[in-house]
């Protein structure tokens, strides 16, 4: 088993006493395999410290309030891949089948696109198959590393450390559309309304696309068949 | 070329055959890409479901699962055929619907149970050295401990907790409220059963057993129209969608069906291809105006004015100028136009008094029982005053003529209408009708005449004994009270249309702006239409015209006109009231089960609007005099009061119920009595007559008097349905608030009679509020506790709608995600908890309950006179001058085996509704068969199990008329037994037919016909309310037995409301006052209405994204192109709607479709989606409520007089909320009030 990937995926999973007991061996356990670096190794024990000496409720209610009440910080993986679309289901399904495929069943009343469900699977998946699975979802970490970041949460370097073992680097044009478009976080106004801004709608074809055909048609259905009778009032407005 | 070599000689091309005239063709080459769409479309099963939003439109839906996990949804379409001619009901469901999907895999989802964290940190620690009630106890008694997370309710801080902990706490305080205050302080809200009557069932049944009170929903929404009991006995009943497609004249009134009716607009949109002509009356060219062939646009809240104008024209050329046959002929038998009503005397002017009945009269016409629940008419036959059958008093004390057969102590009558020939009359006097319409306040038009008009009526004068009585019969009142000259002469009356006297067309284009001549054609056509068709006019109306404060004078005006051109009751017409569709069909299979009757009776219930007015508080801020709204013709009276005063009285005598009931805890009550050896009733009556009992509604603010534990399920109380929202978060929740106005205390004005005034109002009365929901709705972000639930495709439920005549199944597709659980188990869980935890301070108790006068009980004719026993006026008689008392006994330790097996009443009483009963042996014993018994021992050993959602579903289905033939045909012969006439063939062809779960999931079923509903299940025609009245001729449930158009109660008659009149909306006063400083600043003042959307229903669907990005993602409000530029906006606009009340904030969108001097916020756009603080408050932007306050009419509080008695959802204060206004205005700069977590509050 890769023990970063379980360690990681036991921090971010809801706090509870036994995770708080369990700190030598959550520290000891990211040192293993040599998949992190001496930096985020500490960056994560700050945060294994932390959990370990916080008030059991505040950590609780810190766990709550980013993971299971704000929609942009959902560790369901696929809230940010297909968000509230029908392919949430089916996608739900292939990575079931997955987990099924490789001998295992899922056991928890958690969804299989849960991250840290998907962290425990790839502890036991040779690190190949999990480095391409994460490099898959590097966008998504990288959003959620500056999004917990922004927040100055302690939570921040468990996705600095799954973008390392990944070895990729996320795509920065698709985390620049992804937190343009889906910080629910109504930080500013502007953001907001871009989220919301609704699309002009044409109900023709473009005259200015450049095509003279299109252009000529749609300027003959502008002049009107009859002339405007003479007696018209004058077009003061 | 021979082209030898270019055939192949051997083989056959890959083209086999062709089709269509060769332009397809059939191949038989690699078809692999196709599994791409069978990938994406696979799927290991299809089940049945719908959508149990407050929307029951009971759609039937095909849901999609695969690997355990739901994909997508689509439309079902095997509804049983209707019949030939008809169009078929499918496909049902909407855009809403289809994106349900979603919310099963939302972010949104609540996931774990969680509980505010500082009050588990808390109790946790308490508990670790004393008992879960006794941990309760010490967190209750330290104000320092309570206050930590009252104050923090609406600011985050929720920790996640096991179910067991959760229940534990649950049973804790529940067991502790008890034992403390009494369980009717245990409260629980959960509306409209009918979307999921199983999970309503489930709360219900648990706070019945408990002795909790369970809230009325119908009336607190305000879509129970009180004039249909008023005018019915009938809390609402309506025609299906299908019929709309007989209707000949359609009249859309407020009601916006291709928006708020998706699945149902096809049939208004088909009959429209047959000819049936259509007006829309709409302010704001709605969706439906696009639909008419002439739209209508009065402005909004002068309704009333225009029917009256149409009523005007309707009597005048097909009553009076001209009989039609068949209208008299309706008139005559089916409504109260022939009952004479007494014209008394008031300071020397005549008014309209009460209807005559026998007892007024010597020999009281030889009727010895109930003669005072009697009326009586003139016999045109025997030239003589009759008593016609039907009327109440036949209803209760004896049997056989209870119905509208035309005959009076079994001699055939034809009952005479009017005194207005010369040879019929006695004379012509001076009546006086109350005019309403100079009261207008300066947003509405004034139409000024005097408040009182004397009209000329014919009259006989009838001689019993000494006393001479003047009579008129309702019909020539009537006629006097539309304003129309009948050849008598006098003031305020003409044959003119083009005069302006009250309830001309002319009067009413002053007043509503539409023009006089469409409101002549749109009254001649409806009523021309209805004549030819004999009553195939409709008028679908909704809650456009019901939630005004005057909603009985909007409602009453259309019910005249569908009354006198003879339609209620009749195939294609009537009245289509579709507000908050509330139709339980299997309901008296249901009531067991819900409000366990089964095991102990009577329920605790309690109308929503008057426990919320007092318990929140509003009534402190009340500023309705009660001046205003007293009519100039009142008789006398104490009439001097404030509103709450009124409800205490209505209370007081047994009107209305109260919860809490009785200041001291019942359990207590019923100790002292068993002390002191008396039956509860009359230790009740003795000590609440010596002034030892109180009751708790005199001193709503006594912590004693408390509401203390509040479960909200299937609900959105807060987000949704809290009119008034800011005074719950500031009194029954005690956290942060908007509320800018001052009480009464600060501001002055009328101080309260008979409520205690407590010069401190509380701050959060509730010790603990419990929300269960699927979703974190705005309730959830409030709440101590939030249970995670099933959503609607991980349940099994069933759903019932008024808009078609089938019951259908919710079924559990997939488990509940996460750790979810239903309803029914969730309580399931909270019944074992209590029953555990509750030994430690709970015995087997004696509990006291009060039962106010019930409508469908011989309690009904309880009080022809209102006399307070307070006042002296009568004695304190429990059932008769007071609520009932009733003992019992209640074993806390047994609540959940109880909840878990059908109880021993249904064999030992057996079931019923609306006043009749029933023998349900049979059921039982099928029911045991079907569920199993319970083997261990205990009280409900050898019972039928009720383990599973499915068994209670059995039950419902197993006992009610509608599902199981051989009871429907039981209760047609009961009800049989009343009116003497023979039912049973409505139900005899259906006598073998049972409804199983297993049978509305394999297909939605059609229903039987039952007296619980007063239309028909047939093969030949649709449902349509009033059905069996006209065709059966069993009476209405009213004290005529007939359609009612008069109303004379006591009170009905001080407050001007005898017949219908224009009432203009009423002045609320919350624009005035410190808190407004726009003073020269750009801002408009604008009535505030709440329509229902496109984009959601309710609260449910408004968070959803789909919904919010075809909409504009966050709260909107809709205002005119004038009032944009009067107020420097446009379109987009951050705007701030606020008044005395609290204020909101949204988006502005300016439309012309809007009608000047409106303002549209549709209906429960959530907090929690994207709100920006409130420059006013300070604090975020409130919901649709934050800028209304409830305000409740003394004339829905009457009770223990016929159709004018309580029933749960059925009469009762209503919570209106249209006559507010609001300033509106630009905001300045937008703080989304998001940083840091730990101070936001509401939307994290």
């Amino acid at each position: 088993m890769h023990m970063p990937l379980k360690a990681i995926s036991a921090l971010l999973s809801y706090p509870t006493e036994e995770l708080q007991a369990a700190k030598a061996e959550l520290i000891e356990a990211l040192g293993q395999g040599d998949l992190l670096t001496a930096d985020l190794i500490n960056d994560l024990s700050v945060l294994i410290n932390e959990i370990a000496t916080s008030d059991i409720y505040d950590l609780q209610e810190t766990y709550v309030g980013l993971f299971d009440r704000s929609r942009s910080l959902s560790l369901n993986l696929f809230e940010h891949v297909h968000g509230d679309s029908r392919d949430r289901g089916p996608a739900m399904v292939d990575l079931v089948e997955n987990y099924r495929a490789a001998g295992f069943e899922p056991a928890s009343t958690e969804l299989p696109d849960h991250i840290p469900v998907l962290l425990e699977f790839l502890a036991m998946r040779p690190i190949d198959e999990a480095r391409e699975v994460l490099a898959d979802a590097a966008h998504i970490l990288e959003v959620l590393r500056t999004r917990l970041t922004r927040r100055e949460s302690i939570y921040a370097p468990a996705f600095a450390a799954l973008l390392h073992i990944s070895g990729e680097v996320a795509d920065q044009a698709i985390v620049a559309e992804l937190l343009a478009v889906k910080e629910d976080d109504p930080n500013d106004l502007e953001a907001l309304d871009e989220v919301w801004e609704e699309s002009e709608v044409t109900f023709a074809p473009d005259p200015n696309a450049g095509c003279p055909q299109v252009r000529d048609m749609l300027a003959q259905m502008d002049t009107p068949r009859n002339a405007p009778p003479e007696t018209a009032p004058a077009a003061a407005e | 070329m021979s082209h030898l070599l270019d055939r192949l000689n051997f083989f056959q091309s890959k083209r086999l055959d062709t089709f269509s005239n060769g332009h397809g063709e059939t191949t038989v080459e690699n078809r692999d890409w196709e599994d791409v769409y069978r990938n994406r479309w696979r799927h290991d099963k299809i089940v049945r479901s719908t959508h149990g939003v407050n929307c029951t439109g009971s759609c039937s839906w095909k849901i999609y699962v695969k690997s355990g996990i739901v994909t997508w949804e689509t439309q079902q379409t095997d509804y049983p055929r209707t019949r030939p001619d008809m169009p078929n009901h499918e496909p049902r469901g909407c855009q809403r619907g289809a994106s349900y999907s979603w919310y099963l895999y939302s972010a949104n989802r609540v996931k774990t149970p969680l509980i505010r964290g500082k009050m588990l940190r808390a109790y946790r620690k308490l508990r670790q050295t004393m008992s879960a009630t006794a941990a309760w106890k010490a967190l209750q008694d330290d104000p320092i401990l309570r206050a930590s997370y009252v104050k923090t309710r609406g600011k985050g801080g929720f920790v996640r907790a096991t179910w067991e902990e959760a229940n534990e706490i649950i049973g804790a305080a529940n067991a502790y409220t008890a034992k403390t205050y009494g369980p009717d302080r245990v409260f629980g809200f959960s509306p409209i059963p009918a979307m999921s009557m199983v999970s309503y069932a489930a709360g219900a049944r648990y706070l019945s057993l408990l002795g909790g009170t369970c809230l009325s929903f119908y009336d607190w929404y305000c879509d129970l129209p009180p004039a249909s009991p008023m005018t019915w006995g009938e809390q609402t009943d309506v025609p299906e969608s299908a019929d709309w497609y007989n209707a000949g004249y359609l009249l859309i009134w407020g009601s916006n069906v291709p928006q708020t009716r998706t699945p149902d607009a096809h049939f208004y949109t088909e009959v429209r291809y047959k000819g049936t002509k259509s007006a829309v009356i709409s302010p704001d060219y709605s969706e439906a105006a696009k639909f008419g062939d002439i739209w209508l646009n009065p402005k909004a809240g002068t309704d009333s004015a225009l029917s009256m104008a149409m009523g005007h024209v309707i009597l005048r050329e097909f009553h009076l100028d001209r009989q039609a046959p068949y209208f008299e002929e309706y008139t005559r038998k089916y409504s109260d136009f022939p009952m004479l009503v007494k014209i008394e005397e008031k300071d020397g002017q005549l008014i309209p008094g009460r209807l005559l009945r026998a007892d007024d009269l010597q020999g009281k016409l030889g009727q010895k029982n109930n003669p005072e629940w009697k009326t009586v008419a003139w016999d045109e036959k025997s030239k003589s005053l009759v008593v016609p059958n039907g009327t109440i008093g036949f209803r209760w004390g004896e049997d056989g003529e209870w119905n509208l057969e035309e005959r009076a102590k079994g001699k055939d009558t034809e009952l005479m209408m009017s005194f207005v020939q010369e040879e019929d009359r006695d004379d012509v006097v001076g009546v006086d009708f109350p005019y309403f319409g100079g009261q207008a306040t300066k947003h509405f038009v004034k139409c000024e005449h005097p408040d009182v008009m004397t009209k000329n009526v014919p009259v006989k004068r009838i001689k019993s004994g000494k006393k001479e009585i003047l009579v008129a019969t309702v019909f020539d009142l009537f006629c006097a009270n539309y304003g129309l000259d009948r050849g008598l002469g006098g003031d305020w009356v003409t044959d003119d249309y083009s005069k302006d006297i009250p309830y001309t067309p002319a009067w009413a284009e002053k007043i509503t702006g539409v023009s006089a001549d469409k409101i002549e054609t749109v009254a001649r056509e409806f009523a021309l239409n209805a004549e030819k068709t004999e009553g195939r006019s409709m008028v679908i109306l909704g809650a456009g015209l019901n939630h005004w404060y005057h909603m009985d004078m909007n409602y009453r005006g259309i019910i005249n006109m569908l009354v006198m051109c003879g339609c209620i009751g009749k195939s294609g017409g009537g009245w289509s009231h579709y507000v908050g569709q509330e139709k339980l069909r299997p309901q008296t299979g249901w009531i067991p089960l819900a409000f366990a009757t089964d095991w102990c009776r009577p329920p605790r219930h309690m109308n929503g609007t008057s426990a919320f007015y007092a318990h929140t508080d509003q009534w402190r801020y009340e500023q309705l005099d009660v001046n205003e709204i007293l009519s100039p013709t009142a008789p006398e009276g104490d009439w001097d009061a404030s509103l709450i005063d009124y409800n205490i009285r209505a209370e007081r005598m047994g009107w209305l119920p109260s919860a809490p009931q009785l200041k001291t805890n019942p359990l207590e009550v019923g100790k002292a009595a068993k002390k002191a050896g008396k039956p509860v009733a009359d230790y009740v009556a003795e000590q609440l007559k010596a002034g030892k009992l109180e009751m708790s509604c005199e001193d709503p603010d006594a912590p004693e008097n408390w509401p203390r534990n509040l479960f909200v399920w299937r609900s959105n109380l807060l987000g949704a349905s809290g009119k008034g929202h800011e005074y719950f978060i500031k009194h029954l929740l005690g956290t942060d608030h908007g509320v800018m106005g001052k009480d009464l205390g600060e501001e002055g004005g009328r101080m309260p009679k008979e409520a205690k005034w407590h010069e401190e109002a509380p701050k959060g009365k509730l010790d603990l509020l419990v929300t269960i929901d699927f979703r974190m709705s705005t309730t959830a972000v409030y709440s101590d506790i939030v249970l995670p639930t099933a959503s609607w495709y991980e349940k099994d439920d069933m759903n019932t709608s008024d808009m078609h005549p089938f019951i259908h199944p919710l079924q559990a597709a997939v488990d509940p995600a996460y750790e979810s659980r239903t309803d029914w188990e969730i309580f399931k869980g909270i019944a074992k908890s209590v029953s555990e935890i509750a030994p430690e301070i709970l015995d087997v108790e004696t509990d006291v309950v009060q039962l106010p006068l019930q409508h469908d009980s011989p309690m009904e004719v309880a009080q022809d006179r209102v006399r307070d026993w307070k006042k002296g006026e009568c004695d304190l008689i429990p059932g008769k001058t007071a609520p009932k008392y009733i003992e019992v006994e209640r074993d806390f330790s047994q609540i959940y085996a109880k909840y878990t097996s059908v109880g021993p009443l249904l064999d030992k009483l057996g079931n019923g509704g609306k006043g009749i009963g029933w023998d349900t042996k049979v059921e039982v014993q099928h029911l045991r068969d079907l569920n199993g018994v319970v083997l261990e021992d205990g009280v409900s050993k050898g019972m039928p199990k009720l383990d599973t959602a499915i068994d209670a579903a059995e039950m419902i289905l197993m006992l009610a008329p509608e599902t199981n033939g051989e009871v429907a045909v039981k209760a047609w012969n009961a009800l049989s037994e009343a009116t003497g006439r023979e039912h049973a063939h409505l139900a005899e062809t259906k006598e073998d037919e049972k409804i199983r779960f297993r049978d509305i999931a394999a297909q939605p079923r059609k229903i039987i016909s039952s007296p619980t509903w007063s239309g028909i299940e047939s093969e030949h025609v649709s449902y349509n309310a009033g059905y069996t009245n006209v065709h059966e001729l069993i009476p209405w449930r009213t004290l005529t037995g007939r359609q009612q158009l008069y109303q004379d109660h006591e009170w009905m008659l001080a407050f001007g409301e005898g017949f219908c009149a224009y009432r203009p909306p009423v002045d609320m006063k919350t624009i005035e006052g410190d808190f407004n400083t726009e003073e020269g600043q750009p801002h408009v003042v604008l009535n505030f209405i709440t329509p229902h959307q496109k984009w959601g229903i309710h609260s449910t669907y408004s968070d959803n994204l789909h919904m919010l990005t075809l909409n504009r993602g966050g709260p909107v409000v809709w205002i005119s192109e004038v009032d944009a530029k009067t107020a420097g906006l446009v379109d987009n606009d951050w705007v701030e709607a606020y008044n005395a009340n609290g204020a909101l904030t949204a988006r502005v969108v300016v439309s012309q479709r809007m009608k000047q001097g409106t303002i549209y916020m549709y209906h429960a756009q959530e907090k929690i989606v994207n709100t920006p603080g409130s420059e006013k408050t300070g604090i975020r932007g409130g919901i649709h409520n934050s800028v209304t306050r409830v305000t409740v009419k003394p004339t829905h509080m009457i009770g223990g007089y016929a159709q004018q008695s309580y029933g749960f959802n059925y009469y009762g204060t209503v919570g209106s909320n249209r006559d507010e206004f609001v300033i509106v205005r630009k905001m300045k700069k937008i703080d989304w009030l998001d940083t840091p977590v730990t101070s936001t509050e509401a939307a994290e």
